[in-house]
């Protein structure tokens, strides 16, 4: 287990700048999850970890070890591919057993690091398998075991999710973190999903065009977010986004309506966003933030997304999900007050 | 058009698979099938091209079990393809593998490589001669004679001759196996090699149970395709040795070239017939048990 800073990191790919220094610091035993649109910068941070990519300029530190000049196999960390990069010829336990090559280990000590490993990723019945005997979930498990296997301090996980299909996805997700809470070694994961970034991380860092948006707990970037990115990548479906501008009597928004409240700072151009689920059907008799009529609803089960027309703007609320509303119906929306975001339009920064 | 129409989906792609297939296998059993069952029916036949074909049973094959130069002919055979075949896989594979990661002049190099397989084989066989020739004549006995180091008998020396025609007929092949190798490198996703840097392992290792096992396929292939190549060896042999056709003292000659020999220098067509058959036969053979060792592990 190790602590893992980045200092100032730089990469370039011929004369494109791709990361324009990246500064973070894990802890040890910390789950932490990459996450943002592809070109980010997140996998080419993580390769660059990996010692996969060189680093144009500034400091990898793993433990209290600047790794910059190091070879993949001196800096003592494990992968894990997006498409499991096991290999085809051999078998589950010489695939598990493969990271174990050049360990000063007896045969007999590797073997039994093979079955422990095996077990704990309750595999042990499929190590004499090839790998096309497997099945999707049963391959990740293999490249989570090779992993594994040598006991690293930093785990390295590159979208491994993002081969499975959805339910699966679900379940590797949860034993991605079980096995996290049980070996509790620094895990650094690389994932465009939002939701395996939320149900996953300790820390959550939101990367976009090559620079760090925001490094927080999941509750933090959801609640905080920083920006209007932040704010619009983070939850689904995206937050509700409103222009506006400032008046005496509050910001007058351009769907037609005005928000009677303000934050400290308030520049001239204002963006109000409020998340789907926290705008519902005012009470009867409640003086409601804004109405429109319904022009789609998605019933989800458990709940019902309706697309709503305020003025020229189509906005997303949540009612619960016995009651349908009918298309073209009039809807009174309210939310509490803490739920209203504020940000400056010009620089997407959020406002307190 | 209604029987047509009342066909099903699967029916009416039937008819359209064998209104496709129809012409090549009309042309394959005109130009190929016809005349391979012609040779084997030959093959038990006299006939001198001109008069009558008359049955004469296996008399050509215990001729030719008992003629000293078939035996010397078969050696020859297979000296071409036990040396050759694994000689050009193994120059090949290294060119590709080192080739695959030159980024400069990449094309170019691999253009280079390419030449000799596009060029006339009967040209190289000529320029190879040249080379092979005594002073003051022959390129590479030039060369040694300028460095005061006695010549070197190429052609003309019963155990070199083999090796000196198989040289150029290596290097005419290698172009298309280093192109078929790098496709075989290239299909192997380059996250193996990242996931067994991260492992640790050395560059021979990775060599040895990464990139080989992987390329298999393409080994395979080129193997049965190869030994086939050296099997019928022919133009080399005939061009480069054109004054005693498989000379000196049928030390080159291999079956293809006795076969024509037989044929149309000595018009005994049945024998022939019966050497294409044997030839055919091991063909047949060597291909199916590589296949079958190739697959099996």
């Amino acid at each position: 287990m190790a602590t893992v800073a980045l200092k100032d990191l730089v990469k370039t790919f011929d004369k494109t700048e791709v990361l324009h220094g990246i500064n973070l610091e894990i802890e040890d035993g910390e789950f932490v999850v990459f996450v943002g649109p592809s070109g980010c910068g997140k996998s080419t941070t993580l390769r660059m970890l990996a010692g996969l990519e060189e680093v144009t300029s500034g400091e990898i530190h793993i433990g209290d070890m600047m790794v910059n000049h190091l070879e993949p196999k001196e800096r003592n960390i494990a992968m894990v591919f997006q498409n499991y990069a096991i290999y085809p010829h051999m078998s589950v336990r010489k695939n598990i057993g493969f990271g174990l090559r050049t360990a000063k280990m007896s045969k007999q000590d590797k073997e039994k690091r093979i079955d422990e490993v095996a077990e704990i990723l309750s595999m042990s019945e499929l190590l004499d398998r090839r790998p096309s005997q497997l099945s999707g979930g049963q391959r990740q498990r293999v490249a989570i075991g090779r992993a594994m296997v040598r006991d690293p301090q930093v785990f390295l996980f590159d979208e491994p999710l993002s081969n499975l299909d959805a339910q699966l996805r679900t379940q590797m997700r949860l034993e991605i973190k079980k096995l996290h809470q049980r070996v509790g070694t620094t895990i650094i994961f690389v994932t465009h999903d939002q939701v395996e970034a939320m149900t996953l991380a300790d820390r959550i860092v939101i990367m976009k065009d090559g620079y760090i948006q925001q490094v927080g707990t999941p509750t933090e970037v959801y609640q905080n977010p920083a920006n209007l990115f932040v704010a619009q990548f983070i939850g689904a479906p995206s937050m509700n986004m409103l222009e506006g501008r400032l008046t005496n009597e509050g910001i007058v928004l351009d769907a037609g309506f005005t928000i009677p409240v303000r934050p400290k700072v308030a520049p001239q151009g204002m963006t109000i966003g409020i998340r789907p689920s926290e705008l519902t059907p005012a009470k009867e008799g409640e003086a409601a933030l804004m109405e429109g009529s319904v022009s789609v609803v998605e019933p989800l089960g458990s709940e019902t997304l309706i697309y709503v027309d305020v003025g020229s703007t189509e906005i997303v609320a949540t009612v619960p999900g016995r009651t349908l509303p009918e298309l073209g119906s009039r809807v009174r929306l309210n939310t509490p007050k803490e739920e209203i975001h504020f940000f400056d339009t010009k620089t997407g920064q959020a406002l307190k | 058009m209604l029987g047509y129409r009342a066909l099903s989906i699967k029916q009416k792609q039937v008819v359209w698979a064998w209104g496709f297939l129809a012409l090549p296998v009309l042309f394959y059993s005109i130009i190929r099938f016809y005349p391979t069952f012609g040779a084997i029916v030959l093959s038990f036949q006299d006939w001198n091209l001109l008069g009558d074909k008359t049955w004469n049973g296996i008399e050509n094959y215990q001729k030719l079990f008992a003629d000293p130069v078939f035996w010397k002919v078969f050696s020859n055979t297979f000296l071409y393809l036990i040396i050759g075949t694994p000689l050009s896989l193994v120059f090949s594979f290294i060119v590709a593998y080192n080739l695959d990661k030159v980024r400069f002049m990449h094309g170019t190099i691999r253009a280079l490589y390419f030449l000799p397989f596009m060029t006339s084989t009967v040209a190289m066989a000529w320029l190879w001669r040249w080379f092979y020739q005594p002073v003051p004549i022959g390129l590479f006995n030039n060369m040694l004679a300028t460095m005061a180091i006695p010549q070197f008998p190429f052609l003309r020396s019963t155990f070199w001759a083999l090796p000196s025609i198989l040289a150029p007929a290596l290097w005419a092949g290698l172009g298309f196996q280093i192109i078929i190798f790098m496709a075989g490198l290239r299909a192997i996703p380059n996250t193996y090699y990242e996931a067994a840097r991260i492992d640790g392992v050395g560059p021979w290792t990775i060599l040895w149970e990464i990139t080989l096992p992987l390329l298999k396929p393409t080994i395979v292939f080129l193997v049965v395709f190869s030994s086939i190549g050296f099997l019928r060896i022919f133009d080399q042999v005939f061009n480069m040795t054109t004054n005693d056709p498989g000379g000196p003292l049928n030390s080159t000659k291999p079956l293809v070239l006795m076969i024509y020999d037989t044929a149309f220098n000595a018009f005994d067509m049945g024998y022939a017939a019966a050497q294409t058959v044997v030839l055919f036969t091991i063909l047949l053979v060597v291909s199916l048990v590589q296949l079958r060792i190739m697959r099996s592990r």
